[in-house]
């Protein structure tokens, strides 16, 4: 019969004799993981987003109408359908700024409602293939032509909403046939929602359908800049000279998201430091009971020849396997949690980026330290009393 | 050189203004292989002698060497290794714990040796097996405290005090609750552990007949130790 009775062993037989109170601390840590690993996965989510965004468009600056900075982020972030226009005589006026080096625009048409079945609302965007490095670059790639006249390409959400694969399909847009040619990766923005034409089209979608936007208007211009540039220089040269136009810059992209996203944050941490201070008040209360509880029984094994770390290392198995159950089923609730909330909540749910299996991992594996952590550190100070008590002393309080 | 050596030691508690001895300046010399015994009234300072020599309790004044090494001037660690692998405790009181069955509480100490005991696949578990049956309980190997008899768990705390291979024997009352057959049968068992294992053995008990079976007796009062 093979030899198995260790000191864990002793650990677990204490953590089975009082199965409620075992069970009410792993509750409490499992709640209090799976708030951190669903505040942690909504944030990451939201900034790995932006970063995205920002990182994969291509411009220093983009220049759109006054007021609809935020729109313009919404589009890109978070995939929101809208549309604002600006009259495209910025554009040689925005050539003209010292530090700019290229720029081009893009024209937004909303909404794209029924293509062929029931599908969400999308954009249709009319960009200039001869200024163009935004979409072109995805493109050449893709398609390894420019596009012609009646031909449109998808970004990777929509032709999964339309269910568009490799068959070339006919869709009817602003009262235009358009062929669609091809699927365009995952760009990791709010363009992948869209379906993307080349602006030699406008003249014929102007005159077929009902569109409002008027023939010489245009929604955004992304500006590279000259090397060396400071862009903050150029973005108040545009602002001081045109009344008419906002700039945002590469890395303030989000930053109207984040902002509105702020007091949803600090429920966040707030419920975050609500829930550890609970945890941690929990663990210290029920240890300070378990530690009283077993203070003879400690007394005795001290007499048996237990030194101060076995009695040390007898409590940490307790603590890291209660901290280890309640970390992993917290971790599974806040993955779900974060997962369904994805699809329901609408923040989420226009975010372009979703957690990958790293980061997901990552939150994991904070949550598990985290819930690990406030476990040892709550059961420390019953420890630190009762690893000194002499055992003469203990065993006697009967 | 004898083994046990207790130089002028005292022991003091503190209850609120009042000071109490309960040991006050004995000395002693035990050689390695004595069986004795110290009898004495409830409250003598037997049971506090003891856990002098068992490293269990500190004193106030004085020394206890056990084979030349100074106790008390031992590490925390050091204390505990002493009272692991050189002293087997029958305490006065149930010491079993009670989530542990007859079987794991007799591995307990073992689990404290250096390496967590493990001398060889199921040794330890041998020796276990091989000491119940000593104390004629191989029956409740696999009971827990609570389904024994006040005897039968005395009997269990005798056997888990020869688990590490004691040379010291420290025994408080081991026969308290034993009715008088087992009280013998544990007295030959102990005599056996003496002569065979060479076991120093240190006994408190209050009685008399049983003293009278030890090689050397002693007697506490207030304290204070006398030779008889």
């Amino acid at each position: 019969m093979p030899d198995r009775f260790t000191l864990s062993s002793i650990a677990v037989h204490n953590l089975r004799r009082r199965p409620l109170r075992t069970g009410v601390l792993v509750a409490a840590l499992t709640l209090m993981v799976a708030a951190l690993v669903f505040a942690l996965s909504f944030v990451t989510r939201v900034n790995e987003s932006i970063r995205l965004t920002s990182e994969r468009l291509g411009a220093d600056l983009l220049v759109v109408p006054t007021g609809s900075r935020g729109a313009a982020e919404d589009i890109l972030v978070e995939n929101r359908a809208t549309s604002f226009y600006m009259n495209k005589s910025i554009l040689d006026r925005i050539k003209k700024v010292e530090g700019i080096d290229k720029v081009s625009y893009q024209t937004y048409l909303v909404t794209l409602t029924g293509l062929c079945c029931s599908v969400p609302s999308s954009m249709v965007v009319a960009f200039n293939q001869e200024t163009d490095f935004i979409v072109t670059p995805w493109l050449k790639n893709k398609l390894g032509r420019k596009l012609k006249k009646g031909e449109a390409v998808v970004g990777s959400e929509s032709a999964y909403n339309i269910s568009l694969g490799l068959v070339e399909m006919e869709a009817k847009l602003f009262g235009n046939v358009f062929t669609m040619v091809g699927v365009l990766d995952k760009t990791g923005s709010g363009l992948d929602t869209a379906v993307f034409i080349s602006d030699d089209n406008m003249q014929d979608i102007l005159r077929n359908s009902d569109t409002k936007i008027k023939q010489d208007e245009i929604s955004v211009i992304f500006a590279k800049l000259k090397k060396g540039v400071d862009a903050y220089t150029v973005m108040s040269e545009i602002e001081n000279t045109m009344i008419e136009v906002d700039v945002v810059m590469r890395k303030d992209i989000g930053k109207s998201l984040l902002s509105s996203l702020g007091d949803i944050s600090k429920i966040f941490y707030l419920t975050m430091v609500l829930s550890t201070s609970l945890s941690l008040f929990l663990v210290w209360a029920i240890f300070t009971a378990v530690a009283n509880e077993r203070t003879r029984e400690i007394g005795i094994m001290r007499a048996l020849g237990a030194k101060e770390r076995h009695v040390v290392n007898l409590f940490l198995v307790e603590v890291l396997v209660l901290g280890a159950a309640g970390s992993i089923a917290g971790i599974a609730a806040g993955t779900s949690l974060s997962l369904l909330m994805a699809k329901s909540f609408s923040i989420l749910k226009n975010l372009p980026v979703e957690l990958g299996a790293f980061s997901r991992v990552l939150i994991g594996a904070a949550g598990l330290m985290f819930g690990t952590g406030i476990c040892v550190l709550g059961a420390l100070f019953p420890l630190q009393r009762l690893k000194k008590l002499e055992p003469l002393l203990v065993i006697k309080q009967e | 050189m004898p083994q046990i050596v207790v130089q002028d030691i005292t022991k003091t508690y503190t209850v609120g203004a009042d000071v109490i001895p309960a040991v006050q300046n004995v000395s002693l010399a035990v050689e390695e292989g004595d069986f004795l015994s110290i009898v004495g009234h409830s409250g003598s300072g037997k049971t506090t002698l003891l856990s002098l020599i068992g490293g269990i309790s500190s004193p106030t004044s004085g020394r206890i060497l056990f084979e030349g090494k100074d106790l008390f001037a031992l590490g925390s660690d050091e204390l505990s290794e002493y009272r692991c692998s050189r002293v087997g405790f029958m305490f006065q009181f149930a010491s079993l714990l009670p989530m542990l069955t007859v079987k794991e509480n007799l591995l307990l100490p073992t689990c404290f040796r250096p390496g967590g005991g493990e001398t060889g696949p199921g040794q330890r578990e041998k020796k276990a097996e091989d000491l119940l049956r000593m104390v004629g309980l191989t029956e409740k190997i696999n009971a827990y405290p609570s389904q024994l008899s006040g005897g039968q768990q005395r009997r269990v705390a005798i056997a888990r005090a020869f688990m590490n291979g004691p040379a010291l024997i420290l025994a408080d009352e081991p026969t308290g609750d034993l009715d008088e057959e087992t009280e013998m049968d544990m007295m030959n068992f102990f005599r056996t552990m003496n002569k065979a294992e060479k076991i120093t053995f240190i006994m408190v008990t209050h009685n008399t007949d049983i003293a009278k079976q030890t090689q050397r007796r002693l007697r506490m009062h207030r304290g204070l130790l006398q030779e008889q």
